[in-house]
């Protein structure tokens, strides 16, 4: 990489944006969707798999959605189980902070959750599309009750604070003036037939009907301050009842200034796949799935287990684990079989002899770097004030979401809302600073969309994935190279360990990744198991 | 692009909007009477790299670990330390990625020069002493992240 012409530098530009002066988050999505983010799942329904080999043992390592889920299906097909856990609780990333909760960080800095009792921040995963399958079914089968994530809310904002003067835009007004001029647009090249290579005649009008109607165009196909737009981006005087309220049309924002405003670029984030309405959050936060699993498992989960080396041989594997509360003093488990989650930034670092193919891959993969921030705030003014009810809204500031609470609407008292989802080198930043300076931040960042903020801020809780001691990062951070020379030796056999997570998925990021790994991982070393049962008792006979 | 030189009067502004921002960072650099090349690598390492080594340089334990630099006996090797910052190693990632790899990961990256200096400020912080200077010259020497990816062990 010789070419200084492809490699840029970090110029003052940069570095202004390092330090929060300006910021991109909408690139986001679409990065992401690139990097192979944006998959449907896999998950067909249950396994079942057949007997386990009388005898059979598998050691699982992590008790997060994919070992959890490695260790409920063997157990259910009648393998002797045992989970190692580093934390004191289960989940892993499935995480909700709650009142009480005390969370210590890499570096030693604790916060102690001061939220009112019943609001939460999901640190981690906070929403599951329809489709992913996997991780809703487990979710049916431990009685988890789920409600609607709003994801698009269209009287939420998009901000961008090179735009309108810094001025939050609702998601409305911009989607339907976006929408409406680029369907006048087409309605004019299409009359003035210049578009007849590619629509006949016959579709032509067709076409004019449906750009009407798409882009809430009058009915010369002008998208213009109407009746008709105006049931799309809201009116100058709302329309009601009685002598007072006779509605006025409003007036669209010209064509030019929607495209400079670069806030199209979040028009379509619910058109993703894994953003598609309908999507949910566990009632009482996303560790509700965490929990149950793990109530299921019972005390076949060994917590507050550091695992410090990985050995196998012939015969099976062996871990090694300290108590992560009193290290030094070790203990050994062992099994036929490993189902192995741990996150690949830690693995990379535990001695364990595999070959060259799976040890290449696990140092293959650096994590994202990820940070959360929950702001509790006296009232519920986003509803109070500004008639915001659940939803997102965006913003190119360094913190890309705002997230309301999809919850407990209309209460009396305090709410908490996900003031930051920090991403990419800004999160890298936030890592840098203390909590308290993260939450901080993001209330200075927040109130250039909700002046509110200073007034109602009441407390928060700032997490950064890379001071994450059970993850050390956020998600495995795949290339289209990296991908291509080492997924499938991340995800293949090496004798008798085999490796599950989101790392190991295409659905990185998402729990849905760590549910079907598992379920891939199991299914494979079932059928070795059964195989090299009956190679064993052929042997014996 | 490469910043070759960089004058002081290029970075002076941004340093005033760190000191609002950042007051911790201002703190240190408060006390800091360096070079322009250390000044820089402060910012880089106090905005990026102690995010997981730590201010003190003392590096964290967990469930993995953070190598503490300070003490660090990799650093007697200017090109040990060069080469982890441009490929990274393991979980570390790399910091001198190509533009497009750097955008798909929005990640930071850093030009030679500016590994230089931070080769330089980690060797002669947090205790260590480790006196000769190395330029964005020998840095280009040095591989930097191939094309498909491959990290350090």
């Amino acid at each position: 990489m010789g070419d200084d012409g492809n490699r840029s530098a970090l110029s003052r530009r940069d570095l202004l944006r390092l330090i929060g002066a300006t910021a991109g988050g909408s690139a986001m999505y679409q990065a992401m969707s690139s990097l192979g983010f944006a998959a449907d799942s896999p998950y067909r329904g249950p396994i079942s798999l057949s007997a386990a080999p009388r005898g059979a043992s598998v050691l699982v390592l992590g008790a997060g959605v994919a070992g959890m889920t490695a260790a409920l299906e063997l157990r259910d097909a009648g393998y002797q189980v045992q989970v190692l856990e580093y934390n004191a609780r289960a989940g892993g990333r499935n995480w909700t902070l709650r009142a009480g909760d005390r969370y210590t960080e890499l570096g030693g800095l604790t916060q102690e959750c001061r939220f009112d009792k019943d609001l939460y921040l999901n640190p981690g995963p906070w929403r599951i599309p329809h489709h992913h399958r996997g991780i809703l079914s487990y979710a049916r089968r431990f009685g988890v009750p789920l409600e609607a994530f709003v994801q698009v809310n269209y009287n939420a904002y998009l901000h961008n604070t090179k735009a309108f003067g810094g001025k939050p835009q609702r998601y409305r007004e911009i989607k339907a003036d976006y929408q409406g001029h680029v369907a006048e647009l087409l309605a004019k090249a299409t009359k003035q037939n210049e578009l007849d290579e590619a629509v006949t005649t016959e579709d032509r009008e067709k076409l004019l009907q449906s750009l009407r109607q798409w882009g809430a165009l009058d009915k010369h196909h002008r998208y213009v301050a109407s009746n008709e737009s105006s049931m799309r981006r809201g009116w100058q005087t709302p329309r009601g009842g009685g002598l007072s309220a006779r509605p006025t049309p409003s007036t669209p924002v010209e064509l030019s200034d929607v495209l400079h405003s670069g806030l199209w670029a979040s028009v379509a984030n619910g058109d993703e796949l894994d953003m598609q309405t309908a999507l949910f959050q566990p009632v009482g936060g996303m560790g509700r799935i965490g929990e149950a699993f793990a109530r299921e498992l019972g005390s076949l989960i060994r917590y507050n287990a550091k695992v410090v080396d990985i050995r196998q041989d012939e015969h099976g594997v062996t871990a090694t684990y300290e108590d992560a509360q009193s290290p030094g003093v070790t203990q050994t488990a062992s099994a036929d079989w490993c189902v192995c989650t741990i996150p690949l930034p830690i693995l990379a670092q535990i001695p364990m002899n595999v070959g060259t193919p799976m040890a290449l891959a696990i140092a293959a993969v650096p994590y994202a770097s990820a940070v959360k921030v929950g702001l509790q705030f006296k009232r519920r003014f986003w509803e109070q004030d500004e008639q915001i009810y659940g939803g997102i809204t965006y913003t190119d500031l360094p913190i890309t979401n705002i997230g309301y609470p999809n919850t407990g609407y209309h209460g009396s008292g305090k709410g908490v809302v996900l003031g930051a989802y920090v991403w990419g080198r800004d999160a890298m930043e936030f890592t840098a600073m203390t909590p308290d300076e993260r939450i901080q931040k993001t209330v200075e960042y927040g109130t250039q969309i909700h002046p509110q903020y200073p007034q109602e801020f009441d407390n928060g809780m700032a997490v950064a994935w890379h001071r994450s001691p059970f993850t050390m990062g956020c998600f495995g951070l795949w290339t289209e190279h990296s991908r291509a020379t080492h997924y499938d030796n991340l995800c293949a056999f090496d004798n008798r360990i085999v490796l599950a997570g989101e790392h190991a998925s295409f659905l990185g990021a998402w729990q849905e990744g760590g549910v079907t790994s598992a379920l891939d991982a199991v299914t494979r070393l079932h059928a070795r198991a059964v195989a090299q049962g009956e190679r064993a008792r052929g042997a014996q006979a | 692009m490469r910043i070759a030189a960089r004058p002081l009067a290029l970075l002076a502004p941004c340093l005033v909007v760190l000191a609002c921002n950042w007051a911790c960072a201002d703190d240190r650099r408060a006390s800091l009477q360096v070079a322009a090349g250390d000044e820089h690598a402060a910012e880089i390492y106090s905005h990026i790299c102690q995010g997981c080594h730590m201010a003190n340089g003392r590096g964290a334990v967990g469930a993995g670990h953070y190598p503490a630099l300070a003490g660090d006996l990799t650093l007697v090797s200017w090109e040990y330390v060069g080469i982890t910052i441009l490929r990274g190693r393991k979980g570390m990632p790399a910091f001198g990625l190509s533009a497009d790899e750097a955008k798909q990961t929005r990640s930071v990256h850093l030009d030679d020069a500016e590994v230089a200096d931070l080769v330089n400020y980690l060797r002669r912080h947090f205790g260590n002493h480790y006196n000769s200077k190395v330029t964005a010259r020998d840095i280009a020497g040095l591989p930097h992240p191939d094309a498909d990816g491959e990290r350090e062990l």
